[in-house]
């Protein structure tokens, strides 16, 4: 398959009271069409520097960024990536509807580009009877499927989401694992999705991922990339099978590992 | 919060009780326990001046403010309005005013930089010293007062509103970037329904300073309104009408207040401090 994402060489570097605090240093990372890549390392490794950088809402510090071609920004302008923090960070005045349809209204279409309906979204996130209620009447988990509901309008190619579940209790969090791969399913059948996962919990890293980047501590660097064979669609008895458990062996394993 | 009676886990949920009924114990809940507390008092007051003998000069009873004011109620209910409308049309002004400065301000440090310490010796300049000066730009019309009453009003809702406007949700500023939304957008979506909790602070504590404005400025400009009703009064030692006007007065201030509330508890259903619970 060919590359969707190629990260080249990325450095950030923040000012910090005086002492520069590198973050990233001379990261590369490859990610192909329609890969489902989870990206998981300690507490500030710079995971979400990176999700930021390739999303164009920061600029590296050294390195370069191509997604399909085009850089972050290019990419940001044809609406070809679509985010989800942890924060839903809705609109608390507006309905589940009109929080969704806050990017049709920023940006107006011309009717070139594929889209999904708002309400038909509602619908794939399993909301559709919540359209008019308002974020504070909905529980966490649901608040952020209407955050990827909103991601999703412009049918991105590419989905970028920053601990997603990491504000959320335990239960509510394994649930919203499958219910992403089953979103991120249907999604696909109307244009392939690639989706970049940042994540600190080991679990989730390996339900959702093709493939797991861990990340080595500050500065992060790549420190090993993880293959995830197991078989989709992929539902709740994955996680005791054996081989689910080699594999957050190894992940524990390279997460308490020293750097050199 | 509404009254959900307490109950063992397995009895079902009371309905909830037809909503008039239910607005009605609402009203009665809130404003008898007051209007109870403020009738005992009165009737304390009453006893008082008449076993003691007060002078009516320094003390009437109010039963003798009350009868001045059923003498002449469409005087003090005119009067009023007067007082009423020129307060709330200074509020308006230094309202929009002090909004302007803040979208401006709130885009701009600079323009923070130069503008803030100018807003604050409006705000420490004492108005009742300004007043006079009104008085010789714009004689004793209604603009002297409406300038008061704005320049009173000007400070609250100016640092609420730069406040308002800078404080929305970094996740959904950061949404709105990456949807590439222009500055006027981000101030339509977002900025401008996050300020508006702290307007409505601004508008609570600017309602009754608006009033002392209006009623400062007819002191010095007085062809009516219920500040020149007070002046002459204390002039004539009518006080009898100096307590009804001055009970007009904090009538029109309940009532703006409580409107208000209101407005704020309708239109910011979502805001934590309002939401109901489910």
């Amino acid at each position: 398959m060919a590359e969707h994402i190629l990260v080249e060489g990325l450095s950030k570097v923040f000012p910090h009271r005086g002492r520069p605090l590198e973050v990233l240093c001379r990261l590369e990372l490859r990610v192909d069409w329609g890969e489902f890549v989870s990206v998981i390392g300690p507490s500030g490794c710079g995971k979400s520097t990176l999700l930021r950088i390739v999303g164009g809402l920061l600029e590296p510090t050294a390195g370069r960024v191509h997604i399909d071609g085009r850089s972050p920004r290019e990419a940001q302008k044809d609406k070809d990536i679509g985010l989800v923090f942890q924060d839903p960070s809705l609109l608390p005045w507006r309905t589940v509807l009109g929080n969704v349809k806050l990017p049709l209204e920023v940006n107006p279409t011309d009717g070139r580009r594929p889209l999904f309906q708002p309400k038909e979204l509602l619908e794939l996130v399993g909301l559709s009877a919540f359209a008019d209620y308002h974020p504070h009447q909905l529980s966490g988990g649901m608040q952020q499927r209407v955050a990827i509901a909103r991601a999703l309008v412009f049918q991105p190619s590419l989905l970028l989401m920053d601990e997603p579940f990491g504000a959320l209790d335990e239960i509510t969090r394994s649930t919203m694992r499958y219910e992403l791969l089953r979103i991120w399913q249907s999604a696909r059948s109307q244009r392939p999705k690639t989706v970049l996962f940042v994540t600190h919990s080991i679990a989730e890293a390996i339900t959702v991922a093709d493939r797991v980047v861990v990340l080595t501590p500050r500065p992060g660097q790549v420190r090993a990339v993880i293959d995830i064979e197991l078989p989709r669609p992929r539902d709740e008895s994955l996680e005791r099978s054996g081989q689910f458990l080699e594999y957050a062996q190894q992940l524990r394993n390279l997460l308490k590992e020293e750097p050199q | 919060m509404t009254d959900v009676p307490l109950r063992e886990p397995w009895e079902p949920l009371a309905l909830a009780p037809p909503r008039w009924n239910g607005a009605l114990r609402a009203v009665a809940g809130y404003a008898l326990p007051p209007t109870v507390a403020l009738a005992i008092g009165l009737l304390f007051w009453e006893v008082w001046t008449r076993t003691r003998d007060i002078s009516v000069l320094l003390v009437p009873p109010p039963s003798r403010v009350i009868d001045r004011f059923l003498d002449r109620p469409g005087f003090f209910l005119g009067e009023g309005m007067t007082t009423l409308y020129e307060a709330l049309l200074g509020l308006a002004l230094g309202a929009a005013v002090a909004i302007a400065a803040a979208v401006l301000m709130a885009h701009s440090r600079l323009a923070e930089r130069a503008l803030f310490p100018l807003a604050i010796l409006v705000k420490v300049t004492p108005v009742v010293a300004v007043a006079p000066l009104l008085v010789i730009w714009f004689g004793f019309g209604l603009w002297p007062k409406v300038c008061v009453a704005a320049l009173i009003s000007f400070f609250p809702f100016l640092v609420n509103a730069v406040t308002g406007f800078r404080s929305v949700n970094p996740g959904a500023m950061e949404f709105a970037r990456s949807l590439r939304a222009s500055p006027f957008q981000v101030f339509l979506k977002l900025r401008a329904p996050s300020a508006l909790p702290y307007l409505f602070a601004a508008l609570k504590v600017s309602l009754p300073l608006s009033l002392i404005g209006a009623v400062v400025a007819e002191w010095f400009s007085g062809d009516k309104g219920l500040g020149l009703v007070i002046f002459t009064a204390n002039y004539q030692l009518d006080t009898p009408t100096l307590f009804a006007a001055i009970a007009v007065l904090a009538v029109i201030g309940v009532a703006l207040n409580t409107a208000a509330s209101l407005v704020e508890r309708r239109v910011l259903f979502w805001h934590e401090a309002f939401r109901e619970q489910d």
